[in-house]
C-alpha cells in the first residue's frame, strides 16, 4: 500500500481509477435526472395477490352461482402493494376522492379485466356473469360498456372488453352504450357506500320492529287444545290441534321431546318440556310456528354432526360451504328449526347441551326474551342460536355460556338488538352474513370477543353496542361496513379495522390494553371521531402503508394527544409513535416530543403515507371527547352497560344518508357548537 | 500542462494534503454518518423505500450539511494568511485567483468525502434493507427508485459546496481563529434561518404569494428544499410539480458557490489594500 502523496504525480491506473470515478459520479447524476423513475410499468399479477378494495367478493349472491365483479389492479405510484378493486367503478370512484391520491399517490398503471372471449352474461337475477376467466388489458386501452342490465350486488356495474367490437357486442345484448375510460373515470355510478349503510340503520331497527309485530299478530291464535284437559301430553295435543290453533301448555314439566308439523302457536304458563338428553327436544318443521312461554332443557349434547358433513361433501352439490353447513347445522338443539319459516320463539328459557336454537334451510325467525344458558366451557356446548342460511330477528334476549351467543352463517338482514351476552366464546359471530344490523347489544366476559364477522360479507351495521372485559370488542371484516356509537371498555382490543371501505365513527374506546388495531395491509376505510381514553396504549398497526385517521379537518379524541405547551388539536398525533403514545401516561414526555430531533422527523412524516409503513397518525386530533357522557360512564366503575343515543341522530331512518349533514348534526348534537 | 491550471494544481494537491492530515474530518465524517443512521432509525422512513428516508432526512440535513460545510470551510483561507505563508505562497507565480480556486475545489472534494460518503452509505443501506412490510401480497416499487436518492445526494452536495466557499469567503474575511469561528456560525445561522425568515418578514408585509417560487430560490436552503419537493418527493404525487423554479434554485445554488469564491478572492487580493486605506484614513482623522 502506498502512502498518499499528493505532490507526486499519481500512476497510471490511479488516474484512469480517478478519471473512470468522475466519470461514472457524472454519468450516475446525469441519469438520475435523465431518467424518469415511472417509466417501467408493472406488469399485471395474479389478482389473488393484491390487496382487495372495492365491493365484496365474498356476498351470498355472488359465491352461490356463477356471478362475478369486473375487476381492476391499480399499481400506485407511492403504495408498495399492488390494490385489486373488485368494480371498476369502485376504482373510477376513487377519482372523486382526493383522499386516495393523498395516501397512495396516483396510479402509475391500471389493468382491467376485459371480458373479449369469456363468454360474458348476466344471472337470472340479473348480476354480471362471465363463463371464463378474463384478461387483463390497461384501462386507457378498454372499451367499456355503461348502462347496461349488468349490475353488481351493490348496483351499476361497467363491463370492460380490450376490443371495441366485442363491447358493441354486448351493448346489442345487454343494453347501455359503450364509452372510454375517460369517460368511465369521470363518470359517477349508483353505488352503495359505508355512510349509506349507516342510513340504513335506523331502517333496519324498523323492520325488526315490523318483523316483531308481524310475528305476533301470527301467533294470536284461537285456543284449539289444552294440554292435560284435551289432551293428556304435549305431544298428544299437538296430534290434535288444527293449523292455525294454539295449544296451550299449563304449568308444570313436561318429560317429552316434541315434533311440530302444524302451523300452530304453542303457549306455555311457566311450563317446563324436558328432553331425554337425546337429540333436539322440540323439533319445528311447519311455517310459522309460535313458541312462547316455555322453558326447556335435556337436549342430546352433539354439536355438529361429522356424519352430515362427510355425505354433504361426497355428494359434492356445488354448494361452497356445504360442511360448515351441514356440520354446523345438524348438531342437537333446544329448539330445531328445518325449512321452517316464520317461526317465532318469545319468553322461552333454554339450559343448552349444546345449541339453544338451531335454524336450518331458510328458517327465518324472530326471537323476542329468549334466554339461553349454555355450557360452562365452551368447547363443551354449541351456540346460543345458530342460524344457518335463516335470517334471524333477535330483541331483548340474553345468551350466556356455550360457545357463540349468536351464529349467522348465510342470514344475510339479520338484526340482533338489545340483548346481553355473557361467558361466551364469540357474543355475536357472523359469516358470509351481510346486511345485518347488531345494535344496542351489552357484552360482558367474552372469551374471545364481542362481536366478529369472519369472511368478507358486506353492508353490516354494528352500531350502540357495549363490550367490556373481553378478548376484543367488535373485529368485523367484511366491507362497506359501518361501525359507530360503540362503548368498548376494559378489553384486551377495543376494536380492529378489519373491514375495509367502512367507516368508523363514534366508538368510545376506554381502559382497554389496546384501544384499536389497524389491521387491513391497505388502509381504506374512514376512523373519525372516536374516543380513545385511558387504554394502555391507544392504537396500534400491523404490516401496511401508514394510515391517516382523519377525515379533513375532522379526526378522533385522543388521551395525552393535547397534553403539552402548544395549542390544542395543532399538532398531528401518532399513537404508534413511542413518544405520542405515552403522553397520556407520563407527562414529561412533552418535553420529549418537543425537541428538535422529534419536531424535524415529524413535521414532514405525513408527506408519502403510502410509501411508509406500520403506523398510524391523527392529522387533526380533537380537543374534547366526541362523546363525552358515553366516554365518563365508561370510565365509572359503578356504571351499567352505556346506551348511545344513535338513532335520532341518524335521522330516524328517513333520509338518505348523506354523510355531512348526519356528521355535522350529530356534532352539534354533541357539543352544542355550530359549525361556521 | 498549462501555467495557470499548475498553479491551480498544486495549490490543491497542497490544500488536499492538509485535509487528509486533519483526522477531525474523518471524525467529523464518521459523526454525520452516526447522526444521519439515527435519525433513520428513528424515522422508520427508510425500512420502506428511498422517498420516506428522503422525507426523515430532509430536514435535519438542511442544518447538518451546512454545518459541516463550515466547519470544513471556515479556516480555509485564514490559517495561511495568518501564518504567513500566503505571503511567501505569493512570492511564488501563483495569482489569487488560481490559490483560492486551488483551496475551493480541495475543500469541495473533503465536503464530497465527508458529506458524500456517510450519505451514500445510508442510500446503500436503504438500497439493500428496504422491504415492504408483508411479503404475502404482490408488491412493487412504486416510484420509488435509488435514481431519486442519487438526485438528493446531487442536491445535497450543492447545498455543501454553496456553504463551503461562503464559509472560505468568511475565512478569507476574519482577522483570527475567533473571528472566523463567530463569522462562520453567523453565516451558518443566517443561510440556515435568514433567507426563510426575511421571506416570511416579506410575505407577511403583503408580497404575493405568487413571488414564492422565484424567491424561495434565492437562499440556498430555500433553493435545497425546494429542488429535493420538486425533483424527489414531488415525483411520487400527480405530475404536477411547481414547488421551485429548478433554473433559479440551480443557478442560486451554484450562484453562492461563485459569490463566496469572488468575494474570498478580491478579499485576499485587495483586502491589504483596503485595510491600508482604512489605516490611512483612521490616522487622518486621528492627526
Amino acid at each position: 500500500m502506498t502512502r498518499f502523496d499528493p505532490y507526486g504525480d499519481p500512476s497510471l491506473p490511479v488516474r484512469l481509477a480517478l478519471a473512470a470515478l468522475l466519470l461514472v459520479g457524472a454519468a450516475a447524476t446525469a441519469g438520475a435526472f435523465v431518467a424518469d423513475p415511472e417509466s417501467a410499468a408493472p406488469s399485471p399479477v395474479a389478482y389473488d395477490d393484491v390487496v382487495e378494495l372495492g365491493l365484496s367478493s365474498e356476498t351470498d349472491a355472488l359465491m352461490a352461482g356463477s356471478a362475478t365483479i369486473p375487476r381492476t389492479q391499480v399499481f400506485y405510484s407511492q403504495l408498495q402493494y399492488v390494490v385489486g378493486y373488485n368494480g371498476v367503478e369502485s376504482f373510477a370512484a376513487t377519482f372523486d376522492d382526493d383522499r386516495t391520491e393523498r395516501q397512495f399517490g396516483y396510479p402509475v398503471v391500471a389493468y382491467v379485466e376485459t371480458f373479449d372471449d369469456a363468454r360474458p352474461g348476466t344471472t337470472e337475477t340479473g348480476l354480471f356473469a362471465a363463463e371464463l376467466a378474463g384478461e387483463w388489458t390497461p384501462a386507457p386501452e378498454a372499451a367499456y360498456v355503461v348502462g347496461s342490465d349488468a349490475r353488481s350486488p351493490a348496483g351499476e356495474t361497467v363491463v370492460p372488453f380490450r376490443e371495441r367490437d366485442a363491447a358493441e357486442a354486448f351493448a346489442a345484448d345487454h343494453g347501455g352504450r359503450v364509452v372510454g375510460w375517460e369517460a368511465v373515470r369521470g363518470g359517477s355510478f349508483d353505488t352503495d357506500s359505508a355512510a349509506a349503510v349507516r342510513g340504513m340503520a335506523p331502517e333496519r331497527w324498523a323492520a325488526a320492529d315490523d318483523r316483531v309485530a308481524a310475528a305476533e299478530r301470527r301467533a294470536d291464535r284461537p285456543v284449539s287444545v289444552v294440554v292435560g284437559e284435551d289432551a293428556p301430553t304435549v305431544e298428544a295435543a299437538l296430534a290434535a290441534a288444527p293449523a292455525n290453533t294454539t295449544v296451550v301448555v299449563p304449568p308444570g314439566t313436561y318429560e317429552e321431546t316434541l315434533t311440530v308439523n302444524e302451523s300452530v302457536t304453542i303457549a306455555g304458563d311457566d311450563a317446563r318440556v324436558s328432553g331425554d338428553g337425546n337429540g333436539s327436544v322440540i323439533t319445528v318443521r311447519a311455517r310459522d310456528v309460535a313458541i312462547t312461554g316455555v322453558d326447556i332443557d335435556g337436549s342430546g349434547n352433539q354439536t355438529r354432526d361429522p356424519e352430515a358433513a362427510r355425505e354433504g361433501r361426497d355428494r359434492d352439490d356445488g354448494a361452497w360451504d356445504t360442511n360448515i353447513q351441514l356440520g354446523y347445522g345438524h348438531g342437537d338443539a333446544g329448539i330445531r328449526a328445518i325449512d321452517a319459516p316464520g317461526l317465532f320463539v318469545d319468553d322461552v328459557t333454554i339450559e343448552a347441551n349444546a345449541s339453544g336454537l338451531l335454524l336450518r334451510e331458510g328458517s327465518r325467525a324472530v326471537v323476542r326474551d329468549l334466554r339461553v344458558d349454555g355450557t360452562d366451557e365452551w368447547q363443551d356446548g354449541f351456540m346460543g342460536v345458530t342460524g344457518m342460511g335463516s335470517r334471524v330477528t333477535v330483541t331483548d334476549s340474553a345468551f350466556s355460556g356455550g360457545r357463540d351467543g349468536i351464529y349467522l352463517h348465510r342470514a344475510d338482514g339479520s338484526v340482533v338488538r338489545n340483548s346481553a351476552f355473557a361467558d361466551n366464546r364469540y357474543g355475536v359471530h357472523l359469516m358470509y352474513t351481510g346486511d345485518a344490523l347488531i345494535a344496542d347489544n351489552a357484552f360482558r366476559d367474552e372469551l374471545f370477543g364481542g362481536v366478529t364477522v369472519m369472511t368478507r360479507p358486506s353492508g353490516n351495521a354494528i352500531v350502540g353496542n357495549d363490550v367490556r372485559d373481553s378478548g376484543a370488542g367488535i373485529q368485523a371484516s367484511g366491507t362497506r361496513a359501518y361501525i359507530g356509537y360503540n362503548t368498548l371498555v376494559g378489553n384486551e382490543l377495543g376494536f380492529s379495522t378489519s373491514s375495509r371501505g367502512s367507516l368508523y365513527e363514534r366508538n368510545v374506546a376506554a381502559n382497554n390494553e389496546l384501544g384499536a388495531r389497524a389491521t387491513t395491509v391497505v388502509p381504506s376505510s374512514r376512523i373519525v371521531e372516536n374516543d380513545f381514553v385511558a387504554n394502555a396504549d391507544h392504537a396500534a398497526a400491523g404490516a401496511g402503508a401508514l394510515r391517516v385517521w382523519a377525515d379533513g379537518d375532522r379526526g378522533n379524541y385522543w388521551e395525552g394527544a393535547n397534553v403539552g405547551t402548544h395549542e390544542p388539536g395543532e399538532r398531528a398525533y401518532r399513537p404508534t409513535s413511542p413518544v405520542d403514545g405515552a403522553l397520556h401516561r407520563e407527562v414529561a414526555v412533552v418535553a420529549v416530543r418537543e425537541s428538535p430531533a422529534v419536531a424535524l422527523l415529524d413535521r414532514l412524516r405525513g408527506t408519502v403515507p403510502g410509501a411508509r409503513s406500520g403506523s398510524i397518525i391523527d392529522p387533526a386530533p380533537a380537543t374534547e371527547p366526541y362523546s363525552p357522557e358515553r366516554v365518563a360512564a365508561a370510565l365509572d366503575p359503578d356504571a351499567g352497560p352505556v346506551r348511545a343515543d344513535w338513532r335520532p341522530r341518524f335521522g330516524g331512518g328517513d333520509d338518505d344518508g348523506n354523510a355531512d349533514t348526519m356528521t355535522t348534526r350529530a356534532r352539534n348534537a354533541t357539543s352544542g357548537v355550530a359549525d361556521a | 500542462m498549462s501555467g495557470r491550471l499548475s498553479g491551480v494544481a498544486t495549490v490543491f494537491r497542497r490544500e488536499l494534503a492538509t485535509v487528509v492530515r486533519t483526522p477531525g474530518y474523518g471524525v467529523l465524517a464518521v459523526g454525520l454518518l452516526v447522526a444521519l443512521g439515527g435519525l433513520l432509525a428513528a424515522g422508520g422512513g427508510g425500512a420502506t423505500g428511498f422517498v420516506p428516508a428522503v422525507v426523515d432526512l430532509l430536514l435535519p440535513t438542511e442544518a447538518l450539511v451546512p454545518l459541516v460545510a463550515v466547519v470544513l470551510g471556515y479556516r480555509a483561507l485564514l490559517t495561511d494568511a495568518a501564518s504567513g505563508e500566503l505571503a511567501v505562497i505569493r512570492t511564488y507565480p501563483v495569482r489569487v485567483g488560481e490559490y483560492v480556486t486551488g483551496v475551493l475545489l480541495a475543500r469541495t472534494v473533503a465536503l464530497v468525502a465527508v458529506v458524500g460518503v456517510p450519505y451514500a452509505a445510508i442510500g446503500v443501506v436503504v438500497w439493500l434493507t428496504a422491504a415492504p412490510d408483508t411479503g404475502i401480497f404482490a408488491t412493487h416499487a412504486g416510484v420509488d427508485s435509488p435514481l431519486l436518492y442519487v438526485r438528493f445526494l446531487a442536491f445535497v452536495l450543492l447545498l455543501g459546496a454553496a456553504y463551503v466557499s461562503l464559509a472560505a469567503a468568511v475565512s478569507a474575511l476574519a482577522a483570527s481563529r475567533r473571528s472566523a469561528i463567530a463569522l462562520g456560525s453567523l453565516a451558518l445561522v443566517a443561510g440556515v434561518l435568514g433567507g426563510d425568515l426575511v421571506l416570511l418578514r416579506s410575505l407577511a408585509a403583503g408580497a404575493s404569494p405568487t413571488t414564492v417560487p422565484s424567491a424561495i430560490a434565492l437562499a440556498p436552503n430555500g433553493a435545497f428544499r425546494g429542488l429535493v419537493f420538486e425533483h424527489v418527493i414531488g415525483v411520487a404525487f400527480a405530475p404536477e410539480g411547481g414547488f421551485v423554479s429548478t433554473v433559479r434554485a440551480v443557478g442560486s445554488l451554484v450562484g453562492w458557490t461563485l459569490l463566496g469564491a469572488v468575494v474570498a478572492g478580491a478579499t485576499l487580493a485587495w483586502g491589504r489594500r483596503v485595510d491600508a486605506a482604512i489605516e490611512r484614513v483612521r490616522r487622518e482623522i486621528g492627526s
